[in-house]
Parts: C-alpha cells; structure tokens; sequence
C-alpha cells in the first residue's frame, strides 16, 4: 500500500500555495523530472523562474555557488535590494560571508555537541508522549509533533519554559505566513506592505525581534554567557560583530526553522505509519534506528524548495539559463526522483544510501539543525513505538497552504496503547 | 594519482584519483564508509574528516581558518593530523597518499 497518492493532475501551478493544500504535486513533479526537468515557471506575482527537478541536477547546482547565489534571496517571492538588505540572514549570503557567521555556531550545531542532548530529549519525549497518548482519538500534530521542537530548541537557547508556547505561535506566523490558520496577516492575501522590512515579512517578526533584545539585555545582567546566543554576538578574529540587524534576523531564523521542520517531519513519520502499518512493528523489533530518521525526513521534505539566483549563463537539458534568472531548486521532487529512489513513494525505514536533500546536502547551506533533527525525530519515534500497540488515520489529514513549507497541519489518529 | 584510506576495521580501500578532485569527492565516488560530505565540500558540515597518516604530515597543503575553524565541528576527535579531505585535492606530489578514515 503507498502511503499517499497524489492528485494533482500534472499540470499543477508550482506559485499557488492552494495547490500545496493537497499536498505536493508530485504528479507534476514527476512529468518535468521525465518531460522538462529545467522547466521555465510562470509566476504571475513575480519574475518568472526556472524549477530544477532530478535529484541529479539538484545535487549538480546546489554545489555550484560561483554559478548560483543565495546572496539575491532564497524564496520564490522577489524582494527590492533594500529588503533584502533589512531581512537577510547567513542563509541569503554568499562564501566567504556566510562561512564567517556559519563557524560561530558550527560546534554548538554539530553531532557530538548536539548527542549530548540525547536524555534531554528523551525526557521531553516522556512528557510529551504521556499527556499525548492518554487519549486515544487526537491530532497527532497538535499533540506530538508540535510540542518538541520547540520546548528542545528553547533548552538549546536557554530560554524560560514560560515563554515556550508563545515563540511557537510567533515561529508559526512568520513560517506559516500564507495560511490562515495560523496568521492573521496572510502573506499573499492582505496588503503587508508596513512589514515589508521585517523577517519573513511578518509582524511577529518584529515581536520577536523586541523579545531578542529583552532576553539578551536580562542574560548580560545576569552575567548568562551560555548558548547559541551569546556565541553569535562574540566578534570574530577580526574584531568583526554582526549588527543587530543580523542579529535580530538570525533569532527569528532559529525560532522559524527550529519550529516547523521538525514538527513537520514527526508528522509525516506518523502519517506514514498511520497508512504502512508494517513500520511500527519494525520500529519495535529491527534495527532501523541508523537510517530510520533520515526517511522519515526523506519522506517529510519540510522546506519544498530553496531559490539561487543566477551569477552567471548556465546551461542544462538544451536549456540557457541567463544571469540573473531565479532557479528554484525542488527538494520535494529530488527526494521523490525514482533515478535516486527505489520506490520512492514508500516510506523504507531500513532505505540505505539514502542520499535525500531535505536538508539541502551537497551545498554550502545544508541544514545547520540536521543533527538535531536527526536526533530528535529518532528519539521522538524511539518513544513512540515503545508505547502504542496501534495506530491508524482516524480521518483525512491537512496540508499547510504553502508552497514553501510542507506539512501536515492536521493528522487525527486513533491509537491502541501498548 | 595513487590514495589508500584505512578504515577503522582495519581493511583499506585504494583508487586512483584524477588530479584535481578533491579526497572527500574521490571517498564518497569509491564509497569510503565515514567520509560523507554532506555539504559538498563547502566547509559548511565536517562530515569528511580523516586524518593524515604520519609519512603525509605537512605535505596536503594549508588549512585556512575556516577548516580550522570547522575542525572543531568533527564527530571523532580533532588531532594535529586532522583534516577536512574537501581540501584535499589530488595532485602528482601527492601520489600513495594515505588517510586514515575514523570511527563514526
């Protein structure tokens, strides 16, 4: 049985976010991988743009950063120079720029430091998963997948327990910014024009922003030099400091992409086993942990796509790609590429090589969390399967409407406690 | 020119590698376990660490600030001989360079 069909009829608009209430429209995705993989995409609210779709050619370009820059933006949505300026973080920059503010945080990031989390997270799963699973009918994304990401990154951070679920609210504005239910300031559809210069163009990001400041003032007065936060703001060898401006940005980067990724992959991991039953008694009795969280991830594919925008002519499949053209890079499709995927449509926890770009690999921004993510979907999924006998779809399942981010805002579930 | 990794378990890979590509594209193309490249040699992951086996100190070249400071970021300890094998690239001078992959 798959896990989910698409239904898109092949010809799907990429620039809708309506379209990606049904999911990704791997129908299409998959006639341009076969009939026009550098596929010119018209996008009636902004320049035009060319979407990469084999994995083949992602991987290809990804690692070509003298041909395609991040230093023009990085979303579908064309910015002026100015707000670029105002809302840009290391994401939207360049080597040797972005290797600069990267290796601040790079150890704090990486897999040894990051192991050490591992009881934390456990602990948080405990409590997550005891309150979750005391009912027997719930929203899996509510419940479970929601709850995690946030609660481990606020420890990563050092942020007060109180403030947890009001970063959440405010994470989800700013990524969740085309869909209704969880902005009031919808992206596409009111005139956001007063929070042109703020992060994500949200208003939330403006709170966060004043949030960042307070909380660094109050750390400094306690004489707090621990975390993520305060290694920032530490000058480099040269002397060099980022501005606040920066600094603001690189908060709400971490609140938004701390929040929803993750989330989003625990969700379509519970998803899947909600329609391959096979995959809760393999999380029970094989040893699928060292490539388990990689498919759920694989399968999830969170961020959609990453934008480059072209420093340089570039050719590919008999197509030119002209200096200056936005290149949309599909993560979505690439990880659904039956060229790099055995059956792609099926969640393989046991799925080695999984070469999968749902962190961006094989480019200088591969995912600063991924060992996190990792982690965290791993131990979440550890805990799981410990605890519930069962688990089945206890009625359809919701998309986010975006065409950015990819996930299951909504997945009602019916268990059977072990 | 000539490179052998050695492996934790003791056994070794050897391939002949094109001047000009670097040691983590040549591991990752003769499928060295360990040596994974997640960012595509970019400095932004430290997933490819090896260390220079003792005969090779000195000779794969200058590490900058950025791998020095990505060195840090590795999964097995950091050590005089460590390096990022992205900036490694093959050359003639570097012909039966061994590396010595370590655990993950």
């Amino acid at each position: 049985m798959t896990v989910w069909t698409p239904t898109d009829d092949g010809h799907a608009d990429l620039t809708s976010h309506d379209t990606f209430i049904q999911g990704a429209p791997h129908n299409t995705f998959k006639r341009l991988r076969d009939e026009d993989p550098v596929h010119w995409t018209p996008y009636p609210s902004g320049e035009d743009f060319w979407s990469i779709t084999r994995h083949a050619d992602i991987m290809e370009m990804n690692r070509n950063t003298a041909v395609f820059s991040s230093a023009r933006g990085i979303r579908m949505e064309d910015q002026s120079h100015e707000e670029y300026l105002a809302r840009r973080t290391f994401q939207e920059t360049d080597a040797p720029e972005h290797m600069k503010t990267r290796i601040k945080v790079a150890k704090a990031f990486s897999k040894p430091v990051i192991a050490q989390f591992e009881e934390d997270i456990r602990v948080l799963c405990d409590e997550i998963l005891d309150e979750a699973l005391a009912e027997e009918s719930f929203d899996a994304t509510k419940s479970i997948a929601r709850e995690l990401p946030m609660r481990m990154l606020g420890r990563i951070l050092g942020l007060p327990d109180k403030d947890l679920p009001w970063l959440v609210e405010k994470g989800d504005a700013l990524i969740a910014n085309t869909d209704p239910d969880f902005t009031d300031h919808v992206l596409d559809k009111l005139e956001t024009d007063e929070f042109r210069m703020m992060p994500f163009n949200s208003p939330a990001g403006a709170e966060l922003y004043v949030y960042a400041k307070e909380l660094m003032a109050d750390k400094e007065a306690a004489g707090d030099t621990e975390g993520v936060l305060h290694m920032i703001l530490q000058p480099d060898k040269d002397g060099n400091t980022i501005t606040e401006e920066e600094f603001r940005n690189f908060f709400c980067l971490l609140v938004a992409a701390g929040n929803d990724t993750t989330r989003y992959s625990i969700a379509a991991g519970m998803q899947a086993m909600c329609h391959q039953p096979e995959l809760l008694g393999q999380m029970q009795s094989e040893d699928i942990w060292a490539t388990a969280p990689d498919e759920i991830i694989r399968w999830a594919t969170p961020a959609l796509y990453f934008r480059r925008t072209l420093a340089q002519d570039f050719e590919a499949h008999g197509k030119t790609m002209r200096e200056g053209d936005k290149v949309l890079f599909w993560w979505s499709s690439g990880n659904r590429d039956e060229a790099a995927f055995d059956d792609p449509f099926r969640v393989n926890l046991a799925r080695e090589p999984n070469r999968h770009v749902s962190f961006g690999q094989g480019g200088p921004h591969v995912c600063l969390g991924m060992w996190l993510a990792r982690l965290e979907v791993r131990v979440l999924f550890q805990e799981l399967a410990k605890r519930i006998a069962h688990i089945e779809a206890d009625g359809p399942h919701e998309f986010l409407r975006s065409n950015f981010v990819g996930g299951i805002k909504k997945l009602p579930v019916r268990i059977k406690r072990a | 020119m000539k490179v052998t990794w050695k492996l934790p378990d003791g056994s070794e890979i050897s391939a002949d590698v094109a001047e000009g590509t670097n040691m983590m594209e040549a591991a990752v193309a003769n499928n060295v376990p360990n040596v994974i490249g997640e960012c595509g040699g970019n400095l932004a992951c430290a997933t490819c660490h090896v260390y220079v086996d003792d005969a090779w100190a000195g000779k794969t070249g200058e590490q900058d600030d950025f791998e020095d400071a990505m060195l840090d970021a590795t999964e097995a300890p950091r050590e005089d001989r460590s390096r990022l094998s992205c900036q490694i690239v093959a050359s003639d001078g570097l012909d039966g360079l061994v590396l010595i992959v370590p655990e993950a």
